[in-house]
């Protein structure tokens, strides 16, 4: 199916900053799974683009004179199928065991992978799913509950989330057992408005393949999920990264829309 | 006459014989050391003090809470080591440094070493120093680590043994340089009556493999510091201004159009190559830790396309770390199909059960280290501990076994140094610098600590260890 996307970001700041620098992962590449028919950023200065650690491609953005807003618009059209074979892969799977500080597991993380290494070690596939599932139903999804960084471990003892706490609980549980886990950051055509239409969902290497877990929709990611990058953790993957001098405090709004191209 | 405290038995003194005699490369310096008046030396000694006090070298230790900066002691009986058996080391550590950068290529390639079974995947890949990003990224000349500080003790049985590589940022040549020029002000005749090798040509060296590393032609050269809150900051403004080149902080550099520039007075002026003195952890806080103010946000971008070198690359913390380090000798004989001139100490690695019981088994008489830690922290000398704080290691192991390992408690070799009782015997190491460029290159000489405190084994100036000068003796044949 074709999917339009047509993403805005704006940060506005109480003071001038002098100077910024932004990591921006907000360009799709193609895959067995997506086709870019057009994709275009419209940014405040030309970036350089190049690709990062995990094959993502990475936009440097540095603004050297004073500005006190930043509007970064990303939009295009992509064509996906229900299929997530032919991922290019940069590195080797064990790389996505490794802890970091989001996803690092408490007792209660450790418990619930324990809960699950039984199922797991039965049948991967279905015992992963059992983990999704109960994942979703221990942190039913709520907005504004937590923040950007929030470890998994704080998320899980919260009970609440949104889909970047499900991916990190997810993760940590699976890394926990032994499972090569990775945060995705996309896309998703949702028919509920409320949605927001950033995403993130997990994938875990199991039986020699990458395997996707969308958490917050319970279900294996199809075609109206759209990647935009992978990571370790969300801090890895995350679509806007910046640092900056001076700007005071900082006003963030993002829209995203997502949608079915017109049939033609 | 000084009074002269003689080494035990069991254990290699470079001065002295177990008969009492002394070794051949120290007996024009003993006799001279013994036609000195002892208030001569004392006078020679407070000399020092007050000279290292007003070059500021100074070296702030980690825990104490005073927060203070103090003087690393220095003492004025330079370590001595005749033109063979430096010839043994240099040999061993030119072999050692290219094994070394070489599996750092492999691993960050096509990763042959892990493929032959040599080392476990997980212990390379699931490694936090392993960096994700140098991944199939190609260097120039295929050097990672452009500076190695190797630690070397020699044990009881008079040979020479690596105890770590330090490929990341190794400190202390400042103190090689320093300790030189101390020992030729205050004793000037003692160069004249012995052919010491030169080290003070270093800067020089250091500035070619720097420039070396860049396809850039008369590429600019700058040191990154942490700052002056940095323990070792007066090395890294000591080595920028005797190399010439400018000493920058992570907010004089900023990043555009794939490349780094520096601010300078004179306008923006870009910089190809970065001597950086400060971990991985802190490059970039859009890549690694965020929280970090002392890095160039977006380095790691420009790097990974060409546009900077770093010295030492990303990610050579994979080969020095010490789950890795039983591993060099396997290197050694994997890339270069020779088989290792130095030693390496056995190991016992704790994430493996067998291992791991006979080390539980025996902390009484073994060192133990946290594989990531460094600086002597973290660590425990079973002959020197009690029985409460062998007790506490074993929990902490038993509590996560694949952050240790184990090795005999070697017996560092003893060089006689000043103590308030007259001239005793202190364990020593030493850390040579070995330099990768066009070629390897090397100083004769290095960095020799002393663990001032009688009988301790823990050399680290953060520990409470001094300098020594070290001479290596020229062949006069």
């Amino acid at each position: 199916m074709q999917l339009t996307i047509d993403h805005e970001t704006v940060y506005r700041y109480d003071d001038t900053v002098s100077h910024s620098t932004q990591y921006l992962r907000l360009t799709p590449a193609s895959s067995g799974h997506q086709r870019v028919v057009s994709w275009q950023l419209e940014l405040p200065v030309a970036a350089s683009e190049s690709t990062d650690a995990y094959g993502n491609i990475l936009h440097v953005l540095t603004l050297d004179t004073p500005h006190s807003e930043i509007r970064l618009k990303a939009r295009g059209v992509v064509e996906t199928c229900d299929d997530w074979l032919g991922q290019p892969e940069t590195l080797p799977a064990p790389v996505f065991l490794r802890e970091t500080a989001l996803t690092e597991p408490d007792d209660a993380i450790r418990a619930l992978a324990a809960a699950h290494a039984d199922a797991m070690a039965a049948n991967p596939e279905t015992g992963l799913a059992a983990l999704m599932l109960a994942i979703a139903d221990a942190m039913p999804y709520t907005q504004d509950v937590t923040h950007a960084a929030t470890t998994a471990a704080q998320a899980l003892a919260l009970g609440a989330g949104v889909c970047q706490d499900h991916s990190h609980v997810f993760i940590a549980a699976c890394r926990r057992l032994g499972l090569p886990a990775r945060y995705v950051s996309g896309y998703l055509l949702s028919d509920r408005d409320t949605h927001v239409a950033s995403h993130a969902w997990a994938e875990v290497y199991a039986g020699e393949q990458w395997l996707g877990f969308d958490i917050s929709n319970r279900k294996r990611p199809d075609r109206h999920h759209l990647k935009l990058a992978v990571g370790l953790d969300y801090s890895d993957a995350s679509p806007v990264r910046g640092v900056r001098r001076g700007g005071g405090s900082e006003a963030l709004q993002a829209h995203a829309r997502v949608s079915e191209a017109d049939q033609q | 006459m000084h009074a002269l405290t003689l080494p035990e038995s069991g254990h290699y003194d470079e001065m002295l014989l177990d008969s009492g005699g002394i070794r051949p490369h120290y007996r024009d310096f003993a006799r001279w050391l013994h036609s000195q008046p002892p208030e001569t030396l004392a006078r020679k000694r407070a000399e020092a003090d007050l000279m290292f006090h007003r070059v500021g070298i100074t070296f702030a230790v980690y825990g104490d809470d005073s927060g203070a900066e103090r003087l690393i002691p220095f003492d004025t009986v330079p370590r001595i080591i005749p033109a063979s058996d430096w010839q043994t080391l240099e040999a061993g550590m030119r072999q050692r440094v290219t094994a070394l950068n070489a599996f750092l290529h492999d691993i960050y390639h096509e990763q042959h070493i892990v493929k032959a079974g040599l080392i476990p995947a997980e212990q390379v890949f699931s490694n936090s120093q392993y960096q994700p990003a140098m991944q199939g990224l190609d260097l120039p000349h295929r050097i990672y680590a452009h500076i190695t500080g190797v630690d070397v003790i020699r044990h009881s049985d008079g040979n020479f043994y690596v105890l770590e590589d330090n490929l990341r940022v190794p400190s202390g040549v400042s103190y090689m340089l320093e300790n030189r020029k101390m020992m030729m002000r205050l004793f000037p005749e003692l160069f004249a009556s012995h052919a010491v090798a030169p080290v003070q040509h270093y800067p020089t060296l250091l500035l070619n493999t720097l420039r070396h590393a860049s396809a850039v032609d008369n590429p600019t050269v700058v040191v990154l510091t942490p700052g002056h809150h940095n323990s070792a900051y007066f090395e890294h403004a000591f080595l920028a201004q005797q190399m010439g080149v400018e000493l920058v902080e992570g907010q004089d550099l900023f990043v555009k159009n794939n490349r780094v520039y520096m601010r300078t007075t004179a306008g923006h002026k870009q910089v190809d190559v970065i001597y950086r003195r400060i971990d991985d952890a802190f490059l970039d806080p859009l890549a690694f830790r965020a929280d970090s103010m002392l890095g160039v946000p977006g380095l790691l971008s420009v790097y990974r396309a060409g546009g900077v070198i770093l010295a030492n690359a990303i990610g050579t913390g994979v080969a020095d770390d010490k789950s890795i380090y039983p591993y060099v000798p396997d290197m050694i004989r994997f890339y270069l199909s020779e088989e290792p001139l130095l030693q390496n100490v056995p190991t016992w690695m704790c994430r493996r059960p067998a291992e791991l019981d006979h080390v539980l088994n025996n902390l009484h008489e073994l060192v133990v280290k946290e594989v990531h830690g460094a600086g002597g922290y973290g660590m425990l000398i079973g002959p020197a501990a009690s029985a409460a704080e062998i007790e506490d290691f074993r929990q902490r192991i038993i509590a996560d076994p694949g952050n240790y390992i184990a090795q005999p408690t070697l017996c560092l070799s003893s060089c006689p140094t000043f103590v308030e009782s007259g001239i005793a015997p202190r364990h020593i190491d030493l850390r040579p610098f070995v330099l990768s460029g066009r070629d390897i290159s090397m100083v004769a000489g290095g960095l020799t600590r002393v663990a001032l405190k009688e009988g301790s084994l823990v050399v680290n100036s953060s520990q409470g260890g001094g300098t020594k000068d070290t001479w290596i003796l020229e062949d006069q044949s």
